[in-house]
């Protein structure tokens, strides 16, 4: 049955990173120097306690050492973790949706036992799925309602020989790529009808990784040149693992995890214009008490809580597909859907909050410039929202297209 | 009605645009990537603006500037936005306060301050009003005298003796000369009891602090003022002891003095910001591929660009319109309203930019990046609240 009645574990869970934002991150993550320069260093010593508090290994099942969160818990801490620190959420929250991929769902028990402990007992064993290629197309865009005539075939191969794979290719934007311990690799096996993922230890020869340092990212991506990379055969994941991680298995369906951290910066951009507007006194009077002032409060409010509505909902949808099935919840692309709206007023309320702020609104030593990029960033994660309504579309208009295409896509 | 330029007009547009594309386009991303805000600065561009008249062009023929007319510097402020909004501001500050020296100041003091001002390609202008705790204050100033301005000056013969501090300054570290809004008396509501002085940026007592580190307009300097006892001549006082407010243009619908120049001001660089995001938008959507053919192939990338340039062309009508206004002398509230639908413009406009510049799903460029923070800059300055309800009480003190 549908209900966003959270659990006393969900509520704790919450109010438990909540304080750890509070204490820990915030005061790190916004101090005016840090923010001055520009600076995204990615605080690596708060993601190793954020693991040590198991926000690493959340989604991870209890019976192989993570918390079993579903997808709505993982939303509720995903946005609050954003709220201090956008990049932390980013880096977290992949880690954490791909251990209970690949551990949970992909790997056999031979795999599990030469990858799991690594994963649990390192709080820098993260976790990366690398699929992008240099200029490999991922937009839908001109495509739209139309068979797509493209070159979709992977370009990393994985040649069998002997009792190993022999891995050559570049992927680029690979998020993670930087602090992996293991890949999750998309290839092309020579003489298989479609691409398969291999799983290659970070430290293996033949791996390098060249972060890609762009102010339009959330977390830390690199591109991943493997030259004669060398795993055994046994690392082949099963045949569905490429549409599971690419979420093309249920496409609009998966974790809503990026549109949680636009809620959280969303969230934290209100609350400092908020706190800001009871302190600042313009005009006789707290900027609170302004009608003008209190009206785009009041809209931030609005936006940030139809927002939040839009998350859980696709979030609870990922954890129960019964609900789609039995009619309770629309069988749309409830994420993309979530993903629109959420980055459009998150973006809205980051604007309105640095505004209240005045002139310290487009300092580089206050948080609210950090939050109007972040804001920016979000509107352009996964396939952008001009293409996310494209694929909205297809999907009302009953527009079906093969998976090899659907592939191809940046996620959502 | 005419929409024909005059040939000095297209002259001087011509000569900006020229100018823009070769000297300030070249340098802009690379100014704007410095990270000390101390540094963004460039003193080889200013001068060289300078010596074809860009930084004096606001200043009447008869004290040795270039007299231009109101639309001649919209155009131009226009088309130095196109390659650099910051640049085009540290040129158009100039002509703000040229405007307010002209109509404000004694023949003495214009005498004293004009001819060097010309002179000196070196030479430039600021006005300081905003404090720390005095910003939307001092915008819609109070009845209550504890309001505003806290900057205060006391007399001593011949002199005032200034103590207090001005904040987020334009040029304040690059100045030679500014006009600062101080409190004279502080018993009396901020409105007339506020004088306003020009202060050399060698006074004693008087010096620069922080510079603030914006995120957009990284060329053009804000900066702390200090004032520590600061010494400043009577005869440095701009019109009357506490006539500042009024001779700032204020609500009286002075089109000559600094105020109103500031709203045409505004909405003229954003438009220069506007043309350059419509132009490099569609050059991009003609070259660039997503599924084997141009982006300007796709419905939604044609209607983000039809939309980029409707608003573009409806602000650019307005701003000639203002700046027409301005030459004929014609009071009215469009100033401030053209201002506050350029932020309104600025901002989609270069939001739709970051839509089609995402359209092929990689990561957006610097010049995406920098135009979508120098727009940005307009949310607090020109469509922000305190702006909107500020033109639209002129708008209703003149009805």
């Amino acid at each position: 049955m549908y209900s966003l009645q959270l659990s006393p574990e969900q509520l704790e869970i919450r109010d438990t990173v909540r304080d750890f934002v509070t204490r820990e991150i915030k005061p790190v993550a916004l101090k005016a120097d840090r923010l001055d320069q520009c600076d995204r260093t990615l605080l690596v010593d708060l993601i190793d306690q954020a693991s040590q508090m198991g926000l690493r290994s959340l989604a991870l099942s209890e019976g192989r050492g993570g918390a079993g969160a579903d997808a709505l818990t993982s939303c509720i801490v995903t946005e609050e973790l954003a709220a201090g620190d956008a990049d932390i959420a980013a880096v977290l929250s992949e880690s954490s949706r791909l251990a209970h991929i690949l551990f949970d769902q992909c790997m056999n028990d031979a795999q599990r036992d030469a990858f799991l402990s690594k994963f649990q007992s390192g709080d820098r064993y993260h976790l990366a799925f690398a699929a992008r290629e240099p200029g490999t197309e991922t937009r839908l865009g001109i495509n739209y309602h139309r068979p797509a005539d493209l070159d979709v075939a992977v370009k990393t191969t994985a040649a069998k020989s002997g009792g190993d794979f022999i891995i050559n290719g570049v992927k680029d934007c690979v998020a993670n790529a930087p602090v992996a311990g293991l890949f999750a690799v998309l290839v092309q096996i020579p003489g298989r009808p479609s691409a398969n993922v291999v799983l290659v230890p970070a430290d293996a020869a033949g791996v390098s990784v060249q972060p890609e340092k762009s102010p339009w990212q959330h977390g830390t991506c690199g591109a991943v040149i493997f030259k004669d990379c060398k795993v055994p055969a046994g690392n082949l994941l099963g045949d569905d693992a490429a549409a599971i991680l690419a979420g093309t298995a249920t496409p609009g369906r998966g974790v809503p995890l990026a549109q949680a951290l636009a809620l959280g910066v969303g969230r934290a951009a209100y609350e400092a214009a908020l706190d800001y507007a009871h302190i600042r006194v313009q005009g006789g009077r707290p900027l609170v008490e302004h009608q003008a002032i209190a009206t785009k409060l009041g809209e931030m409010a609005i936006k940030l809580e139809i927002a939040r509505a839009a998350v859980w909902q696709a979030a609870w949808a990922s954890d129960h597909p019964e609900a789609v099935a039995d009619r309770s919840l629309a069988d749309l692309p409830l994420t993309s859907i979530a993903q629109v709206f959420t980055s459009e007023a998150v973006m809205r309320t980051a604007k309105d909050a640095a505004e209240i702020f005045g002139a310290m609104g487009v300092m580089r030593d206050m948080p609210l410039a950090k939050y109007v990029h972040d804001a920016r960033v979000c509107m352009h994660s996964g396939a952008g929202n001009t293409d996310l309504r494209l694929r909205v579309a297809e999907e009302i208009a009953g527009y079906r297209r093969a998976d090899k295409r659907a592939m191809a896509l940046a996620g959502e | 009605m005419d929409f024909n330029l005059s040939d000095e007009q297209r002259a001087w547009q011509m000569k900006a645009r020229k100018f823009a594309e070769e000297e300030i386009r070249p340098i802009s991303l690379e100014r704007d990537s410095i990270s000390t805000p101390r540094e963004t600065w460039d003193w080889d561009i200013i001068k060289k603006g300078s010596k074809l008249g860009f930084r004096t062009m606001a200043v009447p023929k008869a004290w040795g500037g270039q007299g231009t007319d109101f639309v001649t510097q919209a155009l131009v402020m226009t088309e130095l936005a196109k390659a650099d909004s910051a640049i085009s501001k540290a040129f158009s500050q100039n002509w703000k306060w040229s405007h307010l020296i002209s109509a404000s100041c004694t023949e003495e003091q214009k005498k004293r301050f004009l001819p060097a001002f010309v002179a000196d390609d070196g030479w430039v202008l600021g006005k300081g009003i905003t404090e720390p705790s005095a910003g939307s204050d001092n915008r819609m100033p109070q009845d209550d005298p504890k309001t505003g301005i806290k900057l205060r000056a006391e007399r001593k013969g011949d002199e005032w003796i200034l103590n207090g501090e001005k904040a987020f300054i334009a040029n304040a570290p690059v100045g030679k000369l500014f006009f600062i809004d101080v409190r004279t008396d502080s018993t009396v509501p901020p409105r007339q009891g506020t004088s306003m002085f020009l202060v050399p940026s060698d006074t004693p007592g008087f010096r620069i602090g922080k510079v603030f580190n914006k995120s957009g307009w990284r060329f053009y300097q804000n900066g702390e003022m200090i004032f520590e006892n600061a010494r400043v001549p009577h005869a440095n006082i701009v019109g009357e002891v506490g006539g500042a407010v009024k001779k700032a243009g204020g609500s009286g619908g002075d089109t000559t003095g600094g105020d109103l120049f500031g709203d045409l001001e505004l909405c003229a660089n954003a438009l220069g910001i506007c043309d350059d995001a419509c132009a490099t938008a569609l050059k991009f959507a003609k070259t660039a591929k997503q599924g084997g053919q141009p982006l300007f192939a796709q419905q939604n990338v044609q209607l983000q660009l039809g939309k980029m340039y409707m608003l573009t062309e409806a602000l650019r009508s307005f701003v000639l319109r203002v700046a027409w206004e301005h030459d004929k002398r014609i009071h009215s509230a469009n100033a401030g309203l053209a201002m506050n639908y350029s932020g309104d413009v600025a901002n989609e406009v270069t939001e739709l930019y970051m839509e089609i510049r995402g359209a092929q799903g990689c990561h957006m460029d610097h010049h995406t990046d920098k135009i979508l923070r120098d727009a940005f800059i307009w949310n607090h300055l020109a469509c922000d609240s305190v702006s909107r309800m500020k033109v639209v009480r002129r708008l209703a003190a003149a009805a």
